[in-house]
C-alpha cells in the first residue's frame, strides 16, 4: 500500500536519513525504534512532506512520486490519505474539541457540515471524549488533547495514520490512556506506523518492528524476532539500555 | 477674557470641534484600509524571509519609525506637488495641483506611518502561533492560504489586538496634525474659531475633550472586540 525507497534529508551538514527503505501493507501497525537523533520523527515528517527530503521516492496506493519535487497537488492528493498524529498534539487552539475533529473534514475533504459532525463526535466517542466536544483545548488535559489528537487523524478516515511519539510529551500517568485508544484504534485494522518509545505497545502491538540508528534501518522483523533474538549488534545494544533486565518475562 | 472661561464659546467650540469627527475618522479608516493588508502582506515576507522584500521592509519601517510624522507630513505636501507638477507638465495633463484636497496627501501619510507599525505589530503577533498549528493544518489537508484564514490569523489576531488598538488610538490622535496641511479636522476647525476672539484656552480644552471621547469609545469597543475574541483562552486564567 506504501513503499518508500532510498530517502534521504539533512540538516545542513548533518545527514539525518541515509537512504531509508521501508514498505507497509494495510492493517500494519509498524513501529519504529531507535535512540533520539536516528531520524525516526524526520522520516515520518518527509512522508507527509512537513519536511522536504533531498532523495527518495514514494509509492501510495495508484500515486508514484518524487519526495523531493512532489507537485502541490500530488502533495494535496497524499495528504488527503495519511493523518499525522504529532507530539506536541498540535490541536487547533482556536477550536473547540470537536472542531479540530470536523476541521480537515469540512474544509480539506468538502464533507457536508452535517455529516462532519456526525463523524466528529463518533471519532471522539471512540477516544472517550464524548463530555468534552465544546471544550478547547487550553481546558484539556495534555491525555486528552492527545486523543482529541488521534481522533482528528481517525476521523478522516485515512488510508495510514502516523504517530510521531505521541506520548513523550504527557505526563507518565497519562501515557495510559492515550497508549490504549491507540491500542484499540490498532484492534480496528487501522493501519499505523508509530514512532515510540513504549516499548510494551511494540511488543503487544506492533506486527513489525523497525529498527533504525544513524539515519537507516538496522533491522527489522517482528516482535518477537527484534525483542527475543535480535541478529543485530546495535539492536542489541539499544534494547539492553531501553528494556529492563528480566524485558523476556513480558512476553 | 478677564472672567475666566467664556462658557458659551467653550460649548460652542465643542460642537465646531466635534464636526470634524467625521474627516479624523475618515483619515484614519482609509489609512488602516491601506495600511493593513499591506502591512500584513511585508510582515509576511520578513517571517518568510523573502529575500529583497524583506530587507526593503525593514529600512522602510526603520526610515518611517525613525522620523517625526510632523515631518513626514511636511515632505509629502510639499514634495508629492512637485513631483506632480513635474509629471502632469510631461505627459502634459492640465491640472492644478494645488487644488487637490489635503485630505488625499493625509491619506497617503497616515497609511504610510501605520503601515510601518503595523508591520512590526503583525510580525510579532504571527510568531507566536506556533509552527505546529499550520503543520496540524497541512495534515488534515488544508492548503496554506486556508491554514492562514481559519487557524492562524485567528490566533494572531488576539495576541495583535490590544497592539492593533494602540496603533490606531495612535493614529486618530496623530490626525490632529492635518492641521498642518490645513485639514479641515478636529483641531484645526477648533483653532479656527478660536482666532476670531483669542479664545485658545476653550478650544484647547474643546479639542481635548473630542479627543479624550473618540479614543475612548474606539478602546472600548477593541475591549469588547477582544473578549469576544479570548473566548478560547479563558480556560486557562
Amino acid at each position: 500500500m506504501l513503499s518508500i525507497k532510498n530517502v534521504h534529508k539533512s540538516f545542513g551538514n548533518n545527514e539525518i536519513l541515509k537512504g531509508v527503505d521501508l514498505s507497509i501493507d494495510k492493517g500494519d501497525v509498524v513501529v519504529i525504534l531507535g535512540p533520539s537523533g536516528s531520524g525516526k520523527t524526520t522520516l515520518l515528517r518527509c512522508l507527509n512532506f512537513l519536511e522536504k527530503a533531498d532523495q527518495g521516492h514514494a509509492t501510495f496506493g495508484e500515486i508514484d512520486v518524487n519526495l523531493h519535487d512532489a507537485k502541490k497537488k500530488d502533495i494535496h492528493a497524499i495528504r488527503q490519505k495519511i493523518a499525522f498524529v504529532f507530539q506536541n498534539y498540535n490541536l487547533f487552539n482556536n477550536k473547540t474539541a470537536l472542531e479540530n475533529v470536523i476541521e480537515g473534514l469540512i474544509i480539506g475533504r468538502k464533507v457536508p457540515k452535517n455529516e462532519a459532525i456526525e463523524i466528529g463526535k463518533k471519532a471522539l466517542s471512540k477516544v472517550g471524549l464524548t463530555d468534552k466536544y465544546d471544550a478547547y483545548p487550553s481546558q484539556l488535559s495534555g491525555g486528552q488533547q492527545q486523543r482529541v489528537g488521534i481522533a482528528r487523524a481517525v476521523a478522516l478516515n485515512p488510508d495510514i495514520i502516523l504517530f510521531d511519539e505521541p506520548t513523550s510529551a504527557l505526563d507518565p500517568e497519562l501515557v495510559g490512556e492515550v497508549l490504549a485508544v491507540m491500542k484499540n484504534i490498532a484492534n480496528e485494522g487501522t493501519t499505523m506506523l508509530v514512532v515510540t518509545h513504549e516499548m510494551s505497545f511494540a511488543k503487544d502491538v506492533a506486527n513489525r518492528v523497525i529498527f533504525m540508528d544513524g539515519g537507516v534501518v538496522v533491522e527489522e522483523g517482528n516482535p518477537h524476532e527484534i525483542f527475543v533474538k535480535p541478529k543485530e549488534e546495535r539492536t542489541k545494544k539499544f534494547l539492553k539500555r531501553v528494556l529492563p533486565e528480566d524485558y523476556s518475562f513480558f512476553i | 477674557m478677564s472672567e475666566g472661561l467664556n462658557y458659551k464659546f467653550l460649548i460652542d467650540t465643542f460642537f465646531i470641534a466635534l464636526s470634524g469627527v467625521p474627516v479624523a475618522l475618515l483619515v484614519t479608516i482609509v489609512s488602516l484600509l491601506i495600511a493593513i493588508p499591506l502591512a500584513f502582506l511585508l510582515a509576511l515576507t520578513r517571517i518568510y524571509r523573502i529575500p529583497f522584500i524583506q530587507r526593503l521592509a525593514q529600512v522602510y519601517v526603520s526610515f518611517v519609525r525613525g522620523t517625526p510624522i510632523i515631518i513626514q507630513i511636511f515632505i509629502v505636501y510639499s514634495s508629492v506637488p512637485l513631483i506632480l507638477t513635474a509629471l502632469l507638465k510631461k505627459y502634459d495633463i492640465a491640472m492644478d495641483v494645488y487644488k487637490i484636497h489635503p485630505i488625499w496627501y493625509a491619506f497617503i501619510v497616515f497609511s504610510f506611518s501605520t503601515t510601518a507599525i503595523l508591520i512590526e505589530v503583525f510580525r510579532s503577533a504571527l510568531s507566536t502561533v506556533n509552527k505546529g498549528q499550520l503543520e496540524a493544518a497541512h495534515s488534515v489537508g488544508l492548503t496554506t492560504y486556508q491554514a492562514y484564514q481559519r487557524i492562524i490569523i485567528p490566533q494572531a489576531l488576539v495576541v495583535a489586538l490590544p497592539n492593533i488598538c494602540t496603533a490606531t488610538v495612535n493614529l486618530i490622535k496623530a490626525t490632529s496634525l492635518g492641521y498642518a496641511m490645513s485639514l479641515q479636522e478636529i483641531t484645526l476647525k477648533a483653532k479656527v474659531a478660536a482666532n476670531v476672539g483669542y479664545n485658545y484656552v476653550e478650544a484647547y480644552i474643546d479639542i481635548f475633550i473630542v479627543y479624550l471621547i473618540l479614543c475612548s469609545v474606539v478602546e472600548y469597543g477593541f475591549k469588547l472586540y477582544e473578549k469576544h475574541l479570548h473566548k478560547y483562552k479563558l480556560a486557562d486564567a
